[in-house]
């Protein structure tokens, strides 16, 4: 029961871990995606 | 009894908590994050509330009596800066961090040594901004849009709005990537989302707006950064750049940004009303896809905020009419709040009062909002106090009540003691009286045609200011109230069990009050998350 409850505990660990970086890489993605489209926008 | 021995010491051991000053600068408890968020909140609340008065000092009549212009641009300016990111942000999230991890079950915030870093990085923030006061030049006062070019000629102040602009931003976005993932990974087992408290919803769709839009504001300040030292031209029209474009893309985040500052309180409304009517909440899935409704609206009428800048017809129709759409999904929330008071045992406690005063009052500021996603009759408006007066109603009787009646809600909770229910009421009524007397009469200014922004003004507008600034003072003094009330009842006061309000449900209603350090170290149980989820 023990090694169960510490296999789900480090389970949830990594999927926090992965879902923080998911939406770091997210908003990441928005704040140089805007910068990008304003560069695009002054090429044209 | 060996049992219950080791039982109790192991309580204890979950009670334990850090003393001094290391509690609070290594916190990484949601409850004492969260306290210290509400603090920071309330410090900038009355921070920004003086600006606010200075401001309404000196319009109390025409001409310049207190302050020279730059310096009153400065006070228009900082006041909505620190109201903004200070007071009603930052308070939102010292709630989540308390609410959220034991309205779900869950032990605390999924990552808390990030929630400590984003608090601390607030301090630095406005500290910061509040020192551009004193750099020559003065602080920022350009406008809180910080629109270019006027922005670019601000002097030493202009990187010091930049930077706590770009950490404001990174404390948000990292709260609200805490927010979303404590509430995606580690709800009790049994608290399926359609289970989860209205508060709860409203701050998971709040940061998904955050995380979408906090960065196109960094983005934004990033690119005036650049224009104004490294000598690119984004913004410039002298080399080749649209200082439009600055607008779109501000408003891009500026109108997700009114929605991240209201919806928390339409989860506080939602939890209020039926509580003290002791009804379930009318239409609880309805109110679900009302707010994300709601949020994912507020991504395409950016431009309602800068009409009069020219665009196209078919632009001016689209976000008029895309505006307009917003008023569905919030009828659907008033109709489904007063519906939850129909032939209800109601009762007028302090957080009801505010609930109500907000579901008339929001509406108020909702309403008006229509008359300025009218195209031609916002040409009329556009830049005069009937904007003003329209998103002071949306952001003083909408998000700061809906707060208010948050803390008079949970903090029983919190305290373990009941507050001074007679202060309250006269902080109700004052806030309630006082709000209107500062903000209504600002329709007629602006109807009038008396323009936003400045020091002085015709003397036809003379009455209605005297009579608003007299409101706004007012109001300003009625509001010492609130953190004394909330002083003497952390001081002590009538004991309280789990429950302090007999209509209440949740699972923070089956926590003692006040909780322990650490709640829900085991989860609840499918009974208990069943009886809480009584919507």
């Amino acid at each position: 029961m023990p090694a169960r409850m510490t296999s789900e505990a480090s389970e949830r660990q990594r999927r926090v871990r992965r879902s923080a970086l998911l939406w770091m890489l997210i908003a990441a993605g928005f704040y140089f995606g805007f910068i990008v489209l304003a560069l695009v926008r002054a090429a044209k | 009894m060996a049992d219950s021995h080791t039982h109790a010491a192991a309580q204890d051991d979950h009670d334990h908590k850090p003393h001094g000053w290391r509690r609070w600068v290594y916190a990484t408890n949601h409850k004492d994050i969260g306290t210290m968020y509400l603090i920071f909140a309330c410090t900038m609340f009355f921070i920004g509330g003086a600006m606010a008065m200075v401001i309404r000092l000196e319009l109390f009549k025409p001409g310049l009596q207190f302050v020279d212009p730059q310096f009153f641009n400065s006070m228009t300016t900082m006041h909505a800066l620190v109201m903004i990111f200070g007071a009603v942000m930052p308070g939102w999230t010292g709630l989540a961090n308390w609410m959220i991890p034991m309205q779900t079950g869950a032990p605390d915030m999924a990552l808390p040594r990030l929630n400590n870093f984003s608090f601390w990085i607030l301090p630095f923030a406005f500290t910061l901004l509040l020192s551009s006061l004193f750099v020559p030049g003065g602080a920022p006062a350009g406008g809180w849009t910080m629109y270019p070019p006027l922005v670019l000629q601000n002097g030493a102040s202009f990187p010091m709005l930049i930077f706590a602009i770009h950490l404001m931003g990174a404390s948000s976005i990292l709260g609200a990537i805490n927010v979303v993932v404590t509430i995606m990974n580690m709800r009790a087992p049994g608290m399926t989302l359609l289970r989860m408290p209205l508060f709860v919803w409203t701050w998971l769709i709040t940061a998904y707006l955050l995380i979408a839009v906090m960065p196109v504001l960094a983005g934004a300040v990033t690119m005036l950064l650049t224009d104004h030292f490294f000598g690119t031209t984004f913004f410039t029209a002298a080399g080749g750049g649209d200082p439009v474009m600055f607008q779109h893309i501000f408003w891009f985040f500026g109108h997700p940004e009114v929605y991240i500052l209201i919806l928390p309180a339409f989860g506080i409304v939602s939890e209020v009303i039926p509580t003290f009517s002791r009804k379930p909440l009318f239409g609880y899935e309805a109110m679900v896809y009302a707010v994300a409704s709601i949020a994912f609206l507020s991504f395409i009428v950016w431009a309602h905020h800068m009409f009069t800048v020219g665009m196209p017809l078919a632009a001016q129709l689209f976000f008029m009419l895309s505006t307009m759409l917003i008023a569905v999904p919030t009828g659907v929330k008033v109709f489904n709040w007063t519906a939850t008071m129909w032939r209800g045992s109601l009762s007028f406690e302090p957080p009801m009062l505010f609930a109500l005063a907000f579901l008339f009052l929001f509406t108020i500021g909702g309403f008006s909002g229509l008359m300025l996603a009218i195209v031609p009759a916002d040409y009329q408006y556009q830049d005069t106090y009937f904007v003003v007066a329209h998103f002071h109603y949306v952001l003083v009787p909408g998000s700061i009540f809906g707060m208010m009646a948050g803390v008079y809600y949970w903090l029983p909770k919190w305290t373990g003691h009941m507050y001074d229910l007679k202060l309250a009421k006269w902080h109700f009524w004052l806030s309630a009286i006082f709000v209107n007397v500062l903000f209504f009469p600002q329709h007629f200014l602006g109807l009038a045609g008396m323009p936003r922004r400045i020091p002085d003004y015709a003397v036809q507008f003379t009455d209605w200011n005297m009579v608003s600034s007299i409101g706004g003072f007012a109001f300003g003094l009625s509001q010492f109230l609130f953190p004394y009330i909330i002083w003497k009842c952390v001081r002590g006061g009538e004991r309280i069990g789990n429950r302090a309000w007999e209509g209440a449900h949740g699972l923070e209603w089956e926590l003692p009050s006040p909780p322990p350090y650490h709640s829900w170290t085991t989860p609840p149980s499918d009974a208990v998350i069943a009886r809480g989820a009584a919507h």
